[in-house]
């Protein structure tokens, strides 16, 4: 009998111990059902719950801002139901991992279109084209920004955080100088020479905390050296990468950072983080930086007073073969719905408030964060530098012109993506020669294109 | 047809779980099951399912395609692969040669010191208990060029020894390979002092009135002394080297054009960033079957008599 009730106690214990183990709930997807307790002490009815993941690795205060000011906001509306914005360190991954294994978060956010085309193909997000009718998202949205997360002709994601690529200079510096901003490439080139011969750094540029940096230039100059036309035609499988202007856009670029034009040599592009080159822009020992607008809402913080200088920067799109303006979009991020939701409607309704102008005003004005590519006043806009404002405009003005080119991480498959930026750096160690690397990227390319793997690309106008 | 044998369970000859058996035998059991059960959720499956998955194309998202050895076929003409390897053995030459030459000699001088020998043990052994990613960004401005001790040297006449040390393709994996041993080598000293205070004072007495100087006495008394914990950090260190990842991913993420690249920076790049998960996952198995070489190689010299 003695050794009876020990049995029982170990396999209790066992039994605790175990238990202690398990997952603290199994429901999949993360959707909750919370209910309060009423002052009589009985339960009130439950009011369900939609999560949303966000990464914990970039700005705290834009992610406090939006949690606090957007997701907030919307649960004051005294909705039938409330979102949980649950800050998490590489939220992708964890994304990713939970969805795969059946759960994860309601409200499904990808780092770029490429990866929701994937998670789309694979079943897992919900097709949202009912959703974007009934709530009208087709009218909110710019043009082309829907058609960037249809597969087989249904919308699975919504792009947010529109880029674009351009380049920044040092304002006072140049004043300085009497030089003016580029608008072709030759002028530019030359100008590259004069900043030189000025004993300045032509471009500030480093990718030691972010490696794909490299990819930014790639973009550069084969959107604004080929031309978008020919980007787009490569894409969509008419031409090969091997194109002599795309060897050409290459070459240039090659000759830049082989001479040192980035950051002075590239021993030190690869170990110059993005704030000391955004140091050296503000401080005018580099006169250039053409970089992405990320920087747009924290790159005064390196010019004037904040930063111990008395120099300004402003912007202009990067130059171009013929000297038009050409802005190649990119999207920071996307939306969608969990195919595994129990709260389908919840989630839309509130990915219709989040893109709504009222909360990317908010985006936009209070927590710095870029706006989603919808249309929005220049009342919506009120309060933000005014450079910011003109890019916001003139983006939306080229993008409606048809002015627009490609960037990697958007439009890319993936193979293809990582392997640009990788294996440029073995062009500029001299271990592989320009016509390889394109042959090579081609090869890989061709390969992704036949499986199916390539994002939609905006038409050309 | 088989024979049905009814067994009588009322019989007298059925086994008692005795007192003795319930002790011995069943407790152990329910102790360990917990650790058993985590263990299989979070090591063995994981490990089978990679087995499974390493003969698939699969993106790491949706379904995998089951595709045979085609990925075990494309390892031997992959060139990153080729190199990631080439690079994996330069860091095992590197750790098992520098971080443990730097262990015996610190180790054997601090063991004979009577005062102060816990200071020197305790400041050596800190460097090892740093999260990598301090370590290594910490050492990332160290050795950044202009800023960093290079600058420092420079204003000091030596100009040769200011240079991006993590943006060159000559220098990046023996740099990050420094900063890992930089937090590695006083753990390893550590062990092999406490090794060495055990090794018996009266075999260095008996060498000194055979005539032996200090280097005789480290050769034929204090390495013979600590062979077991000598052979047992060889051992791990072979096996560890397969695995770095960390100090290299926070300095230089395998770059410049993949200089630093090691086969764990190639799965992750490839499970994380090309969605060719079932291709890490092959990789990943070569680099167990690598570490299960190392161990294989110990195992044959142990049973050939080696005291190791």
């Amino acid at each position: 009998m003695n050794l009876m009730r020990r049995f029982v106690i170990v396999l209790v214990v066992a039994t605790l111990l175990l238990a202690s183990c398990a997952p603290s709930s199994t429901q999949a997807p993360a959707s909750q059902q919370t209910g309060g307790t009423t002052e009589s002490g009985q339960t009130s009815e439950k009011k369900p719950t939609i999560t949303l993941w966000l990464d914990s690795g970039g700005d705290a205060t834009q992610l406090q801002c939006m949690i606090d000011n957007i997701v907030g906001n919307f649960n004051k509306k005294g909705n039938s139901f409330t979102v949980e914005a649950q800050p998490l360190a590489n939220s992708w991954d964890a994304t990713r991992t939970a969805i795969t294994g059946g759960g994860g978060p309601d409200i499904v956010i990808t780092p770029g279109p490429s990866f929701a085309y994937e998670m789309a193909k694979a079943g897992q997000l919900l097709a949202l084209d009912q959703y974007a009718q009934e709530f009208g998202w087709d009218k909110q949205f710019l043009p082309w920004a829907l058609s960037l997360g249809k597969v087989d002709g249904k919308l699975y994601s919504i792009p947010h955080e529109i880029e674009t690529l351009v380049l920044y200079y040092n304002k006072t510096v140049f004043e300085q100088h009497g030089w003016k901003p580029p608008k072709t490439i030759d002028e530019y080139l030359k100008l590259v020479e004069d900043i030189k011969a000025a004993g300045l750094i032509p471009n500030a540029a480093g990718n030691s905390d972010w490696k794909p940096a490299d990819e930014h230039y790639w973009s550069i100059f084969v959107n604004h050296m080929a031309g978008p036309q020919k980007v787009y035609d490569a894409l969509t499988g008419k031409i090969p990468w091997t194109d002599p202007d795309f060897e050409k856009a290459i070459d240039t670029m090659n000759q830049l950072f082989m001479n040192g034009d980035f950051m002075g040599s590239l021993d030190r592009y690869y170990t110059t983080k993005s704030t000391e080159f955004l140091t050296a822009l503000g401080d005018g020992k580099a006169a250039m930086a053409p970089s992405g607008t990320w920087w747009m809402g924290t790159i005064g913080n390196y010019f004037g007073e904040k930063a111990n200088n008395s120099n300004d920067w402003d912007w202009v799109p990067f130059p171009t073969t013929d000297g038009s303006p050409l802005f190649t979009l990119g999207i920071g991020s996307t939306y969608s719905i969990n195919a595994a939701t129990k709260y389908p409607k919840e989630s839309a309704q509130f990915l219709t408030y989040y893109f709504s102008p009222e909360a990317q005003s908010i985006s936009i004005t209070q927590c710095g964060i870029a706006p989603a590519p919808i249309n929005l006043t220049t009342q919506q806009l009120k309060g933000i530098d005014p450079r910011r404002a003109r890019l916001i405009e003139e983006l939306s003005k080229a993008a409606a012109n048809g002015q627009y080119g490609y960037t990697t991480w958007t439009f890319w498959p993936p193979k293809s993506d990582v392997y640009i930026y990788d294996e440029i750096e073995k062009v500029w160690a001299k271990q592989v020669t320009v016509q390889d690397y394109l042959k090579g990227l081609n090869d890989l390319f061709q390969e992704e294109l036949k499986a199916g793997n390539i994002p939609p690309i905006p038409e050309r106008k | 047809m088989g024979t049905l044998i009814k067994k009588d369970l009322s019989s007298p000859t059925r086994p008692k779980i005795t007192k003795q058996f319930f002790y011995r035998k069943v407790i152990p059991v329910l102790f360990v099951l917990p650790i058993l059960l985590i263990h299989m959720t979070v090591v063995l499956g994981p490990s089978i399912s990679s087995i499974y998955f390493s003969l698939t194309e699969w993106n790491g998202i949706g379904p995998a395609k089951f595709i045979g050895l085609a990925n075990f076929q494309k390892i031997t003409t992959d060139r990153q692969y080729i190199h990631a390897f080439q690079n994996n053995l330069i860091w095992l030459l590197f750790f098992l040669t520098i971080p443990i030459a730097m262990a015996l000699i610190a180790a054997s001088l601090i063991a004979p010191l009577k005062k102060g020998g816990l200071f020197f043990r305790a400041i050596l052994f800190i460097p090892y208990i740093l999260p990598s990613v301090i370590t290594a960004s910490i050492w990332k401005d160290l050795l950044h060029i202009d800023i960093g001790l290079g600058g420092v040297a420079a204003r000091l006449g030596m100009p040769f020894l200011n240079i991006a040390y993590f943006g060159r393709t000559d220098t990046a994996l023996l740099a990050a390979a420094f900063v890992d041993n930089w937090h590695w080598w006083g753990f390893l000293m550590v062990l092999f002092l406490t090794a060495m205070q055990s090794v018996p004072q009266e075999l260095y007495d008996a060498a000194k009135i055979d005539g032996a100087n200090r280097w005789n006495e480290f050769i034929h008394v204090t390495l013979p002394g600590i062979r077991p914990t000598l052979v047992f950090m060889l051992l791990m260190t072979g096996i560890w080297s397969f695995l770095a990842f960390d100090y290299v991913w926070i300095t230089t993420q395998g770059g410049p054009a993949g200089a630093s690249e090691l086969l764990s920076i190639l799965v992750f790049k490839n499970a994380f960033q090309r969605f060719n998960a079932g291709y890490a996952a092959a990789i990943g198995l070569t680099m167990s079957f690598f570490a299960g070489i190392i161990i294989g190689i110990f195992q044959i010299l142990r049973k050939r008599g080696w005291e190791i």
